[in-house]
């Protein structure tokens, strides 16, 4: 196996760097075979995301990787090598393994980088750039990042503050489907969060804002009504989610507002998402039965405590990268060994039948049980003198230094690996 | 069958209101004799006489075989909700289906050989009351899928499936004459169908209390997170409700048409009776509150246990009130 991987993220380069060494949808079919047209590399795939660049091929060195990398985008070396890493062999399984589940990701968990790892091996699959290890590599890396996303909270809770808000929605609700939701005010987290309920299936969006324009037009965008400002209290009573941002500076909604809200809803719950600084919502309105209010700090801290969740899960999910990586290339190596086994065994077989031919007149006549003795004799034998080197090969191939001394017993008797 | 005569219970003249000027004797235990409708089509009492059966033994191996099956489940149940992890969750319903198979066929068995309801000793009573209440539980698990309930539930099963091998006593076999009815083919069973479907009520409302507390304090820990919505809670508290409460209402009836029926008055005056009107009254309020001012949620969840509890104090305390509702064994 000799896989080598060169690549650069968020995490050693600026967004100056990574945006001078991406690759475009359009011209990866072109870079796939430039690559693999280079001397040594049998097969490649690139990875380009707006957080990294990673080229994995199947090359001896990482310097011809590098040298692929900046001779294609004619950046200079020097000027990049700092902001890059380079990994080989095993190290190379580990690192695909954690892009695949996320645990490299700036927000450790998120589902995107999968879908993008698996568009680039397609890509490099309709170039026909695969090679011969990259295929098992990457079917692996598939299957550990759903392992780890089913088996850890990796990716489990909200980490983004109107994200939070779906969630809690959804705690309160169950689904979401066939709820109101009214947004007060036209902030940008009031959008976000109104979007993220739309997708997650409530089924109206009732806007207002002081100018009225600004609700009609976002109004248009959520596909929702607008509501003239004097007209709120009219109205708030269908909504079950409440999100409010106005710039306003003092209380848009009081306490006995929101009993009287309660009252005429018969006791249905209502969630008031108070997303504005300073507050629209008065915090007492939280102590009515049937009233959940969440301001900007309560949801901070639900996604703050959501992340400190998602490290302890990514610890987890690190051990069983472990675990495959280890079991993967164990799998890999004695799967290569195997070959070398197979022509060990094919040349002593020849060297046998040889033999026995051109010392069979030598022995005189022999009868049926003698001839077949003297068979089972010669076949022991070469079975004896393989019986160490195979146990020994077998054993190196899970070594991960036991490459050279595989090299060794193939010359030593003169098979080819492969 | 075995009959052996001779043994009269002391209760039934608390309850035979009137002398039992008629005699009307059991020959010899025939499963026909005791399970005639003596009595109750003509109004005239009759006095009857204890049976003794016939025990096998057999459905208390069964039963001990669903306890160990409940305590499996049980324990996957809690290791669900503590590691996240769905496969326990698996082993668990296994388990308990399982259990409760050899349950119901343990109930079927013991039923065969009483040739009556299996009911009236206080191993019985505990065993069908545990065995609906698992029914119960996964009649809302297909529904509602929601396996957090299950930590709820499991325990309540488990402890009064333990009562009933605990209270089990070969010795005590006998069926006291007074309630040598078919009426209690009507009775018993709603009461007891009605008990399943509020044990779940129960189990909804505390759910509803527990995640309600979480939310409004926003204080995430414990198994907020497992838990289902709010509303499912509500929901599942309400329809169980909305099931268990004509139950219990029919029971009532029927336990009134019988005693009126046997003994002339609707209403006994053993305290258990007393307690079950007193529990419907509870009931009574919450559909009341839940239908007319649109009470849900905390508010509805507080009553709902109240409910309950005083389910429990009824079905628990019975066997110490005396009367007609208490065990014979």
């Amino acid at each position: 196996m000799q896989l080598t991987l060169v690549g650069l993220s968020h995490k050693t380069a600026p967004v100056e760097i990574r945006e001078r060494l991406a690759f475009g949808d359009g011209d990866l079919d072109q870079a796939l075979k430039s690559l693999t047209s280079r001397n040594g590399v049998s097969g490649g795939m690139i990875l380009s995301t707006c957080n990294r660049v990673e080229v994995l091929a199947e090359a001896p060195d990482e310097e011809s990787i590098r040298e692929f990398l900046c001779s294609y985008h004619r950046v200079p070396t020097e000027n990049v090598t700092n902001y890059m890493y380079a990994f080989r062999n095993n190290d190379v399984i580990r690192h695909v393994f954690r892009v695949a589940a996320s645990l490299d990701s700036m927000v450790v968990g998120e589902p995107q980088i999968l879908g993008q790892i698996k568009e680039a091996y397609r890509l490099a699959q309709d170039a026909g750039t695969t090679g011969m290890h990259i295929g098992p590599v990457m079917n692996r890396a598939f299957v550990v990042a759903k392992k780890i996303r089913t088996e850890t909270a990796i990716a489990r809770s909200a980490v983004s503050v109107s994200y939070a808000a779906v969630e809690l929605a959804r705690k309160i609700f169950g689904s979401l489907e066939g709820k109101n939701v009214m947004v007060i005010g036209a902030s940008k987290m009031g959008r976000l969060a109104a979007k993220h309920l739309k997708r997650n299936g409530v089924s109206s969006v009732l806007i207002t804002n002081r100018t009225f324009e600004r609700a009609v037009e976002m109004a248009r965008v959520f596909e929702g009504a607008a509501i003239p400002f004097e007209q709120l209290g009219d109205h708030i009573d269908r909504a079950d989610i409440v999100i409010s941002s106005t710039g306003a500076p003092n209380l848009v909604i009081t306490k006995p507002q929101v009993e009287r809200i309660i009252r005429r809803r018969r006791n249905r719950p209502v969630f008031f998402i108070d997303i504005a600084v300073p507050r629209d919502i008065d915090p007492a309105v939280n102590d009515i039965d049937n009233v959940f209010l969440y301001d900007i700090d309560d949801l901070q801290q639900v996604v703050d405590e959501n992340l400190k969740d998602r490290m302890t899960a990514a610890a987890r999910a690190e051990e069983i990268v472990d675990n495959e990586v280890e079991a993967f290339c164990s799998r890999m190596q004695s799967r290569e060994v195997a070959p070398t086994i197979v022509a060990m065994q094919a040349a002593l077989e020849k060297l046998r039948r040889d033999e026995i031919e051109r010392y069979r007149n030598d022995l005189g006549p022999l009868s049926d049980g003698q001839q077949e003795a003297f068979h089972r004799m010669t076949q022991s034998m070469i079975r004896k003198i393989l019986h160490s080197p195979i146990s020994k090969l077998k054993e190196l191939a899970r070594h991960p230094d036991g490459q050279e001394q595989v090299e060794l017993i193939r010359k030593i008797f003169n098979v080819q690996g492969k | 069958m075995l009959a052996a005569r001779g043994e009269t219970l002391q209760d039934t003249a608390g309850f035979c209101h009137g002398p039992p000027n008629l005699e009307f004797s059991v020959n010899s235990g025939t499963a026909a004799d005791f399970t005639r409708p003596a009595g109750w089509t003509d109004g005239v009492n009759s006095a009857r006489e204890s049976l003794s059966v016939y025990n096998s033994g057999m459905h208390i191996v069964l039963l001990r075989v669903a306890l160990a099956l409940y305590s499996i489940g049980l324990l996957h149940s809690v290791l669900t909700v503590l590691s996240k992890k769905y496969t326990f969750f698996r082993s668990s319903l296994v388990a308990v289906v399982a259990g409760f198979a050899c349950h119901a066929m343990a109930i079927v068995i013991r039923a065969g050989e009483l040739n009556y309801m299996p009911l009236t000793q206080r191993y019985d009573a505990f065993s069908f009351f545990a065995a609906v209440a698992m029914l119960g539980y996964l009649i809302a698990y297909v529904r509602y899928r929601i396996v957090s309930l299950s930590v709820f539930v499991f325990p309540v099963v488990f402890l009064l499936t333990f009562i009933a091998n605990v209270a089990y006593d070969p010795s005590a076999s006998t069926i006291p004459a007074a309630i040598q009815n078919n009426w209690i083919y009507i009775h018993t069973p709603l009461i007891f169908l009605g008990y399943a479907a509020l044990s779940i009520t129960f189990a909804g409302s505390i759910m509803y209390l527990i995640q309600e507390h979480g939310l409004k304090s926003k204080n995430r820990t414990g198994i907020y997170d497992r838990l289902p919505a709010l509303e499912v809670c509500d929901d599942l508290s309400y329809r169980s409700l909305a099931i268990g409460f004509p139950l219990i209402t029919l029971g009532i009836i029927s336990g009134a048409l019988w005693a009126q029926l046997e003994w002339g008055q609707f209403w006994g005056t053993d305290l258990k009776i007393v307690l079950s009107l007193f529990t419907w009254l509870i009931y009574l309020a919450l559909i009341y509150y839940r239908l007319i001012t649109g009470w849900r949620g905390k508010r509805a969840a507080y009553l709902a246990i109240a409910g309950f509890i005083s389910v429990l104090i009824s079905f628990l305390g019975a066997g110490y009130f005396g009367g007609l509702h208490s065990f014979t064994g």
